[in-house]
């Protein structure tokens, strides 16, 4: 058995390498570090521990010392028998991990059914410039694995050797590609963010959560600092609250400047936040895949094959249509993927906050040929308006006004009729956003309420098709399409039954006639 | 390779809408109604059993709650009983060459289509009902992912079987897998 860190070096003789391998030390800072990640994940649970023993850790300060000493090397021990454990192997196509040190796992995983690799770096990693590889496959979450140290290099090496495995075993074997020329050097850089731009994306789009997410175990003391803060500058928080004492206008510039300043503070977390995981942004581009990198702290490199990419959706959010900003994704195959946040998925690529322009020019090179600049987007039927209104609004409406006008309450009574003209609007809003067009090539998709996102895929990556009808609608001669990519579903509801059987229609003959790989 | 970009004239197109369907199995719609009496018809003996056993004496508002219970269960499955009277019979499939559909609804119709080409495996399902009387469903999976899985239930079990050998044999699923 090789007890010796993998060489940098070490990637020159991959082939044909049957020994066990263990990882670079630098790894124990790794485990030590996804120890304290989950340990703060369980922090809510400790709380009520922390309460009850409050008291008698006040009592005897001295017994804090030992107890944080304990935690921590109780810390140490299982990040070194973490690493201890943790041991893998490169075979002519396929790596094998052997991992855990309560729960032992053994993955196996044949190059071939690597889906994607992705290359993150942790801050702790960037002075001696180790990466880590995660290898995600098509299938389920749980057998994705992870070689937690690797040396910059073999780590691109590893990743450019599993890339050229996989092609070689699907038989396509570029001819662009000779061995000695490094596939890094030919890659073209598409987009880069700039600070100014990631300000942007802050502002225009809710990037909080990722500042919150990071600080769950510590609000209650937040909470409590602010409140003795305000204390401190003359502002009791308990006296404004109990109302008695001011004049109601005052309590509302109160609550109104409290909001605001929120308000602010939450800009800017989220501006923060998108600065955070955006920071040196770029989108490039190699002969078969999308690459992006950014992040501040951790980097993270993410790639996606050229061929695997299912639609281009263009995001914009009101705020986004004001400042001329779009935000652009580009998605790919997402089963097998539960509840990933958006910025984490490796299946998605998000371009934030990029400019009309740019926009343009990412969707050209995405989908060469399409036309979703130019193209007329035809309205869906009005009818979905009547159905909302009918089937929705109308009976919850005349529900809450009867009871209000029974009761007497006429206050209610105008909340109840703003509340209702405001969803009339916003489902009106909905109605005038859909739409629909295609050409040879593409189906483009229009929709959203404030904001548009727009939505493009090759007729060619369609899955399985639906064409659903009520009774009602059969009268009317509409439709609903709705036509299944590997990356979730499209819906273009209440268009005419003729074109919805047209679109479906013109999807299987595409599909079954080309026979074109989806992925 | 060579490129080839004919025109095609739409009308011209296979259509999903004209073609013909074939109906489930004549077991399909007993099985279901029988079995739905059977859940509820049980459920009622149950709450019977309970009401008027002499071994102990029930809460005061069991005794109340009683009537009510035994009124929505027989609702209950008189409902699913006459729906699937109805309903049962518009589910059709149909089989093409490269493709393989499926129809359902009362109200809202339904028609989904899977090509062969993009199934990624197929299984054919017995549950104890099923076996019991001779049925099958056929389920297969696309990438669209496992929540748009296509199903046909209610099939004679040797169809199911012949039509899971077809997609097999099928020379598109061999080469894409």
């Amino acid at each position: 058995m090789d007890e010796n860190p993998l060489p940098v070096s070490a990637m020159t003789d991959i082939q044909g390498d049957e020994e066990w391998r263990r990882l670079s030390p630098i790894a124990i800072l790794y485990f030590a570090a996804s120890a304290i990640r989950v340990l703060a994940g369980n922090f809510v649970y400790l709380i009520p521990a922390f309460a009850v023993s409050y008291k008698q850790i006040t009592d005897n300060p001295g017994m804090t010392i030992p107890i944080i000493g304990g935690l921590f090397s109780l810390l140490l021990l299982y990040a070194l028998l973490s690493y201890y454990f943790y041991q893998f192997r490169l075979a002519q196509d396929s790596v094998e991990i052997r991992a855990g040190v309560f729960a032992k796992k053994h993955i196996n995983l044949p190059f071939s059914r690597i889906q994607n690799i992705t290359l993150e770096q942790p801050i702790y990693y960037r002075v001696t410039n180790y990466v880590c590889l995660q290898l995600d496959t098509a299938g389920s979450a749980k057998q994705e694995a992870k070689i937690v140290a690797m040396p910059l290099d073999a780590g691109n090496a590893l990743k450019q050797h599993i890339l050229a495995k996989k092609d070689e075993q699907s038989g396509i074997i570029d001819s662009d590609i000779s061995s000695e020329t490094p596939i890094e050097s030919q890659e073209q850089v598409l987009n880069r963010r700039s600070i100014k731009d990631l300000i942007i994306h802050g502002i225009t789009n809710n990037r909080v959560w990722i500042i919150l997410g990071a600080a769950a175990p510590f609000y209650d003391n937040i909470s409590g600092s602010v409140a003795s803060y305000l204390q401190s500058i003359g502002i009791d928080l308990e006296q404004i609250l109990s109302s008695q004492t001011i004049a109601w206008w005052q309590f509302g510039l109160y609550a109104l400047s409290l909001a605001m300043i929120i308000m602010l503070l939450l800009t800017l977390f989220s501006v923060a936040g998108s600065i955070l995981v955006f920071y040196g942004f770029t989108l490039s581009k190699t002969h078969d895949r999308y690459v992006r990198r950014s992040g501040l702290l951790t980097r993270q490199e993410v790639s996606m094959k050229l061929s695997r990419l299912q639609v281009v959706v263009r995001k914009q959010d009101w705020l986004d249509r004001l400042l001329g900003r779009i935000n652009l994704q580009l998605e790919q195959n997402n089963s097998g993927v539960k509840g990933a946040n958006e910025l984490a998925n490796t299946n998605k690529i998000l371009v934030p906050s990029v400019k009309e322009a740019e926009c343009k020019l990412l969707i050209e090179d995405a989908f060469p040929g399409n036309n979703l600049s130019t193209t007329e987007f035809t309205a869906i039927s009005k009818r979905f308006l009547l159905r909302y209104y009918l089937l929705w609004v109308f009976p919850v409406f005349t529900f809450l006004i009867s009871v209000a006008l029974y009761q007497a309450r006429y206050t209610e009574l105008i909340v109840v009729l703003v509340m209702t003209i405001l969803i009339c609007i916003l489902i009106y809003m909905r109605w005038l956003r859909w739409g629909y067009a295609f050409d040879d090539e593409f189906i483009y998709v229009r929709k959203g309420m404030l904001g548009v996102d727009y939505y493009c895929f090759p007729i060619h990556k369609v899955q399985q098709t639906q064409f659903k009808q009520s009774v009602l609608m059969k009268r009317r001669g509409l439709a609903t399409c709705r036509l299944l990519l590997a990356s979730g579903g499209i819906t273009i509801p209440f268009i005419s039954q003729a074109s919805c059987h047209k679109l479906i229609n013109n999807s299987l003959y595409k599909v079954e006639s080309e026979k074109q790989s989806w992925m | 390779m060579t490129f080839s970009n004919t025109y095609i004239e739409t009308e011209s197109l296979p259509a999903l809408e004209d073609m013909p369907t074939q109906a489930l199995s004549g077991k399909y719609r007993p099985t279901n109604i029988i079995l739905t009496i059977a859940i509820f018809g049980l459920l009622a003996i149950i709450m019977t059993a309970i009401r008027f056993q002499p071994l102990f004496t029930l809460n005061e508002g069991l005794v109340v709650a009683y009537p009510v219970g035994m009124a929505v269960c027989l609702t209950l499955g008189l409902l699913i009983s006459v729906y699937h009277y109805f309903a049962d019979p518009l589910k059709r499939y149909a089989l093409r060459e490269q493709d393989i559909s499926f129809t359902s609804g009362l109200f809202f119709r339904k028609t989904i289509c899977q090509p062969i080409l993009r199934i990624q495996h197929i299984e054919v399902q017995r549950g104890p009902i099923e076996r019991l009387v001779g049925l099958a469903s056929l389920q297969v999976f696309s990438a669209g992912g496992a929540t748009h899985t296509f199903e046909i239930p209610g099939l004679e079990e040797e169809l199911a079987q012949q039509m899971r050998q077809f997609i097999l044999d099928h020379k598109d699923t061999q080469s894409h897998g």
